[in-house]
């Protein structure tokens, strides 16, 4: 198990290694919270909040954590299956080393990006007004929730990404899937303010769920009047897919070669 | 254990295309072994199988006494591979590519990095330790994928075609890499599709074509199973061919073959040479040139495969990507008698 942390986490510095040498490439993950923040606080947010720019502020920020991550885990999938075309991939083959490190090692990676992406949002917030309203205890629980779920979508990536053909169509893919789900949440949205169909959706949506969790986290009322249920079923969807995702993930790596 | 390598019967199909139709091969503990093969020849997947890459649809193989198949693991613990194309991460440095893999196998930061460090000194890259992969040159990526196989120490190394596509130089280089690996008493599979790297660097050599072997013995010993020695003569003027082509016929017993303005034909019997020089001074025929000498391995190839044609098709797998050895680059075809040595000489 030590092992493979370690060759886990040696191989997610690897991933991660290439930004430090250019460090262009992460403007992408720094930008991208910065145009969701402005778009869904500025541009669709005024109207949902009826105007009210600050509770406009309040009600998105969290939705846009949670995109964020859901948005991350489609590069887990993407990079992954770019990899594979990599000859440094069959070396990894021909090691001794666990089956699930290389993917393992990509889903860390992946999350350290993550990471850099919440904390970002966060401070795009913090400037255009977003003000935390519970305490350290309930943050650290918002960004373990987001966390959580990111790495178990990013193990389902995984498997789109092993078994797809091309990097673009990993891409396709999981954007068609990532979409809906993210797009149709309350995470920018409230449920009232949509039609009863799908409001449906919304409300057996995953995305939702996450998002009004982190919502009740970090703003607390008047928003986290379902907080306990809203955790739970998150938490429950992060077993299932970990449950699902990483046997089916690894024997796919398996079957790869 | 005599063998580090044994292989039987291997088979391996990709949809229709047989890429091994049962391969035999035994490579003896601190030997090189040279499969020799052109492309398409079943080299990589032999190779693939035996890194525990690949799965064979037939046949069993062990390597150091372990099953590939029931116990990967336990191969994967004793082989270092370099692939066809280098397998180093070109995003990363040199020395964090040899980092990588020490921390994989398991050593401590301090000790990964050293050996980083003493194989970068080893294959003259400390220069070039802490560049980017991507600004490396073909042989500069060969030897640090080579240095990347060896960071676990291992006792069999696999080389598949560890010099395609290098200059002459860098080929020499690699070569000294190998026999300094070979007098360490690291058994080394190494495949090629150049017949002199064979003779130069290997103990046996198995031939391959079309996913079968053809050959299999020492590079001496293939060379004399295709057949004695090579008389070769060359007429002064080309108005004689006729004549010294039916002087040879009859004394040889077979028709010779005209290439490049020579006349060859092979003989066992080494008094041919000086009659074949005196019945063409009885008949007052000029010879500009006449030698005996064994075959080149080049022949030697040729003959066992026959005459030179061009490579299949690239056969497509089943999940859409070619082979590796389908696709490499085409300009590498079989130097043929560019590499024919003149060993003894009856003129």
């Amino acid at each position: 198990m030590m092992s493979l942390a370690q060759q886990g986490f040696t191989l997610a510095w690897r991933s991660l290694v290439p930004l430090r040498n250019s460090p262009g490439q992460l403007t992408g993950y720094l930008l991208q919270p910065v145009v969701m923040v402005v778009v869904f606080v500025y541009l669709f947010g005024g109207a949902s909040a009826g105007g009210d720019r600050h509770s406009a502020v309040l009600y998105a920020l969290p939705g846009v954590l949670a995109q964020s991550a859901l948005m991350a885990t489609i590069a887990t999938g993407v990079n992954l299956n770019t990899d594979l075309h990599n000859g440094v991939f069959d070396r990894f083959r021909s090691l001794p080393i666990a089956r699930a490190a290389p993917l393992l090692g990509r889903v860390l990676a992946d999350l350290c990006l993550l990471c850099l992406s919440v904390c970002m949002a966060l401070l795009v917030g913090f400037v255009v007004g977003f003000r935390i309203g519970t305490g350290p205890v309930q943050v650290v629980a918002a960004v373990a929730l987001i966390l959580a779920i990111a790495v178990a979508l990013s193990w389902g990536s995984a498997l789109l990404g092993l078994v797809s053909r091309t990097p673009a169509s990993v891409q396709v893919t999981a954007t068609a899937v990532i979409m809906p789900l993210s797009l149709g949440s309350t995470a920018f949205i409230p449920l009232r303010e949509m039609p009863g169909w799908l409001q449906f959706w919304m409300r057996v949506n995953p995305a939702s769920h996450l998002a009004d969790a982190v919502r009740g986290l970090l703003v607390g009322r008047p928003y986290d009047a379902r907080l306990g249920t809203d955790i739970v079923v998150t938490l429950g969807w992060v077993a299932a897919m970990l449950a699902v995702f990483v046997p089916l993930a690894v024997r796919a790596y398996r079957r790869r070669i | 254990m005599r063998y580090a390598i044994e292989a039987e019967g291997l088979v391996k199909r990709f949809d229709s295309t047989v890429a091994l139709a049962g391969v035999d091969l035994a490579a003896d503990t601190g030997t090189v072994l040279a499969v020799l093969g052109r492309n398409g020849a079943g080299k990589t997947t032999a190779v693939r199988i035996l890194a525990t890459l690949a799965h064979p649809d037939g046949g069993s193989a062990r390597v150091g006494g372990h099953d590939v198949v029931r116990s990967p693991d336990r191969v994967r613990r004793l082989i270092g591979l370099t692939g066809q194309y280098a397998s180093v991460d070109e995003n990363l440095t040199g020395t964090q590519n040899l980092f990588m893999i020490g921390r994989l196998l398991g050593m401590s930061r301090p000790d990964a990095h050293d050996r980083a460090t003493a194989l970068l000194a080893r294959f003259e890259l400390a220069a070039a330790a802490d560049r980017g992969v991507k600004g490396y040159s073909g042989g500069m990526r060969r030897r640090l994928d080579l240095a990347a196989s060896l960071v676990g120490d291992p006792r069999i190394i696999y080389l598949d075609e560890p010099t395609t596509g290098l200059d002459p130089h860098a080929r020499v280089e690699l070569w000294a890499a190998v026999r300094a690996l070979a007098a360490d008493g690291v058994t080394v599979l190494l495949t090629t599709q150049y017949m002199d790297e064979a003779d130069q660097l290997a103990d046996a050599i198995v031939v391959l074509d079309r996913g079968a072997v053809v050959a299999s013995g020492t590079p001496d010993g293939l060379k004399a199973e295709v057949g004695g020695q090579r008389l070769e003569v060359r007429p002064e003027r080309p108005e004689h061919r006729d004549a010294v082509a039916g002087i040879l016929a009859a004394l040889a017993g077979q028709k010779p073959e005209w290439r490049r303005n020579l006349l060859r034909v092979s003989v066992r019997d080494l008094s041919l040479p000086a009659e074949v020089l005196r019945r063409l001074d009885g008949a007052g025929i000029p010879v500009a040139e006449l030698s005996v000498r064994r075959p080149s391995l080049d022949e030697v190839f040729l003959t066992l495969t026959g005459e030179p044609r061009p490579a299949p098709e690239p056969a497509v797998r089943t999940d859409g990507t070619a082979p590796a050895e389908a696709t490499a680059p085409r300009e590498k075809t079989v130097p043929m008698g560019a590499t024919a040595s003149i060993e003894e000489s009856a003129a």
